[in-house]
């Protein structure tokens, strides 16, 4: 774990009410520490609890026990508006689905976060858009909507929508799950890189083993409880419960003719 | 990028879902302007026709009460003659102050003389008149000489030196009267020697002649004594006067007046239907389409929306849509009163008058806003019920 505590979760359970008096336990006494610069990978079977898990850290869904505390602030004693504040300002979301609003074009999309923001002027954040899009390779696609994007070009689009507010922490629920192999490690490569240059905090959902890498610290779910919280890469998790068999080859692969990332 | 624009960026991206809304703004504020202004106009102009006559009893021959409306209100055809020695029966009536005779000469269908289609001809005795005087002494101090006519709104001179050709006689139109939506509007007011004179010309310069029974009127005007019972006064004249129908001002144009209420409460009806559904159309719209969006405004919340802020796009877009259908609306439903007047008069049986501009422009507001209250408050609850959502459960599949 490198510097100060990002993300803070203590004995934390998340049961969702499905109706007519069923429920289903999402998450049960999950306690977990992220360090402000760590790449996390959560990774688990689908149903693991591994997106829960995120929602709860970035304060999307209320634990139903526990506590949520994010770069010290416990996130359920703020008031709606002071979250939406934080989450708006600290944390970069990438999301499974494709999350670019289909009505606005690539640039407005990538600005969309400043809408919620402090105020500041529309040319600055329409030039740092217009920036990290040209950093990320699709500085030729800015007036063009999302539907006349690849879905490798749409989820670049969305990191680089994420990166605007300049976050500590960025927050990817299966980035790459629908994605083709070669596109996926394009995208893997490019988390890999914000990691590397601009020392955000990456935590990375996927149930794709292959894609945690040397560098990256995982934590495997299952059953909504944590059941690794340090696995080491290839090796033995560092309970030593269970050895995992990942990726060790580094998925170092980037974005052809992408400059360096930084804010 | 500011939630006005977002609201209309997924205003302009959602075609089906902002058509359905915006139309039934549309027939809302349609409906409720075409409603006010139909009633409001027609009531107006009964107002007006009843304080134009400026009688507080106006006196017909018995049985002719209904073909006098028809005349006053709609410039129907009338006839009806009663002795003019009612004149001296009526001024002998406890708490008569006035009595002032009236002359229904004619009605001038198709004429071509004239602006108006058909034309109602008035012949008053300016001695006793005390109706038309009140006008008359603001603009004609010297009163209308012979050959001099005034007109309703509607009329307007054909001939030069603003004549008008009347049964072979060209006479002059002085002045025109304030518009009342009635058929006074198309009315000519001669006085009764000129009408005269025109009876005895017509015989030589009219393909037909006027004629004027002797002896005769057709009603006569009565002013009460001040504080006078106006219905004592009316049941006195009933009691006293043979042959003759008292109608108080109050009472007057009856049948219109039960017709316009049969319309009042065909529009309220229609509006107590028409709202209601209008609202539920827009609300179910926008619950669907709230439900559609869920993981769109989960995504927004997860971006930094706060609850305030999507509930506020929601209604925003809401807004918008009333706005824009709500002032099409508006626009058919003026448009269709200007141009379906006369059809809307003859259809409805009721007399008609425009707003004036102000009064339009309130009425426009007023339907402006409760469409646009008709689709916030439609739009409110799946407004808060999504915007309450756990982003987490909103952006799940």
């Amino acid at each position: 774990m490198q510097g100060n505590t990002m993300i803070k979760l203590e004995s934390v359970t998340k049961v969702y009410e499905l109706g007519r008096g069923a429920t289903v336990i999402a998450a049960k006494d999950v306690s977990l520490e992220i360090g402000a610069g760590e790449f996390v990978a959560i990774v688990g079977r689908s149903g693991s609890g591994k997106t829960t898990v995120l929602n709860l850290a970035a304060g999307l869904t209320r634990p139903t026990a526990g506590r949520v505390t994010l770069d010290g602030i416990d996130l359920w004693r703020l008031t709606d508006k002071e979250q939406s504040r934080l989450r708006n300002q600290k944390i970069g979301f990438v999301f499974q689905f494709p999350s670019l609003l289909p009505t606005l074009t690539v640039l407005e999309n990538v600005i969309l976060p400043t809408t919620f923001g402090p105020r500041e002027s529309r040319a600055a954040a329409r030039a740092r858009a217009a920036d990290l899009l040209e950093r990320i390779g699709l500085s030729d696609k800015i007036n063009v909507y999302p539907r006349q994007l690849s879905a490798g070009q749409q989820q670049r689009v969305v990191i680089a929508r994420s990166l605007i507010n300049k976050p500590e922490l960025l927050l990817a629920d299966e980035p790459t799950s629908n994605l083709d192999e070669k596109t996926e490690m394009e995208i893997v490569g490019l988390f890999r890189e914000l990691h590397a240059t601009l020392g955000v905090t990456v935590v990375l959902v996927t149930h794709t083993r292959q894609l945690v890498s040397a560098g990256m610290r995982a934590i495997e779910m299952a059953e909504g409880r944590v059941a690794a919280p340090q696995l080491a890469i290839g090796g033995v998790p560092e309970n030593g419960s269970r050895p995992v068999e990942y990726a060790k080859n580094g998925l170092s692969a980037t974005v052809a003719g992408q400059s360096e990332l930084s804010y | 990028m500011n939630f006005l624009q977002l609201a209309w960026k997924s205003i302009s991206g959602n075609g089906l879902r902002s058509w359905v809304v915006a139309l039934s703004a549309l027939v809302v504020a349609a409906f409720a302007l075409f409603g006010t202004l139909l009633l409001r106009g027609a009531a107006t102009s009964l107002e007006l026709a009843a304080e134009r006559l400026g009688a507080d009893i106006v006196v017909v021959p018995d049985g002719a009460q209904t073909e006098m409306e028809g005349a006053l209100l709609m410039g129907h055809p009338a006839s009806f003659w009663m002795p003019e020695e009612n004149l001296q029966k009526l001024a002998a009536v406890p708490g008569v102050e006035a009595v002032s005779p009236q002359v229904y000469l004619a009605t001038l269908v198709g004429a071509a003389c004239c602006s108006a289609s058909e034309m109602f001809m008035v012949a008053y005795d300016p001695q006793s008149d005390f109706t038309l005087r009140p006008w008359l002494e603001k603009t004609l101090p010297g009163g209308l000489a012979e050959g001099e006519v005034v007109g309703g709104d509607f009329i307007s001179a054909t001939e030069p030196n603003d004549g008008i050709l009347v049964y072979g006689t060209t006479v002059r139109l002085t002045g025109n009267l304030e518009p009342t939506g009635s058929g006074l509007d198309q009315s000519l007011f001669f006085t009764m020697d000129t009408a005269r004179q025109l009876a005895v010309s017509s015989w030589v310069n009219a393909e037909e002649p006027l004629i004027i029974p002797p002896d005769q009127v057709s009603a006569i005007m009565v002013k009460t004594t001040p504080g006078a019972d106006v219905e004592k006064v009316a049941v006195e004249i009933l009691r006293t006067v043979p042959g003759v129908f008292p109608v108080a001002s109050a009472d007057l144009f009856q049948s219109s007046r039960a017709q316009l209420k049969s319309l009042l409460n065909t529009v309220v009806i229609m509006m107590a239907l028409l709202w209601p559904i209008a609202i539920a159309l827009i609300g179910m719209v926008y619950l669907m389409a709230a439900n559609e969006r869920r993981r769109e405004l989960g995504m927004l919340r997860a971006l930094g929306a706060t609850k305030r802020f999507i509930a506020q796009s929601l209604l925003t877009e809401a807004s918008l849509l009333a706005l824009c259908g709500a002032a099409v609306g508006i626009f058919v439903a003026v448009l269709a009163i200007y141009l379906f007047r006369r059809l809307i008069i003859n259809s409805l049986g009721v007399p008609f008058l425009l707003p004036s501009p102000g009064s339009l422009a309130l009425q426009i507001a007023i339907g402006l806003l409760l469409a646009m209250a008709s689709v916030f408050l439609a739009a409110l609850l799946p407004a808060i019920k999504v915007s309450r959502q756990d982003p987490a459960v909103a952006m799940r599949e």
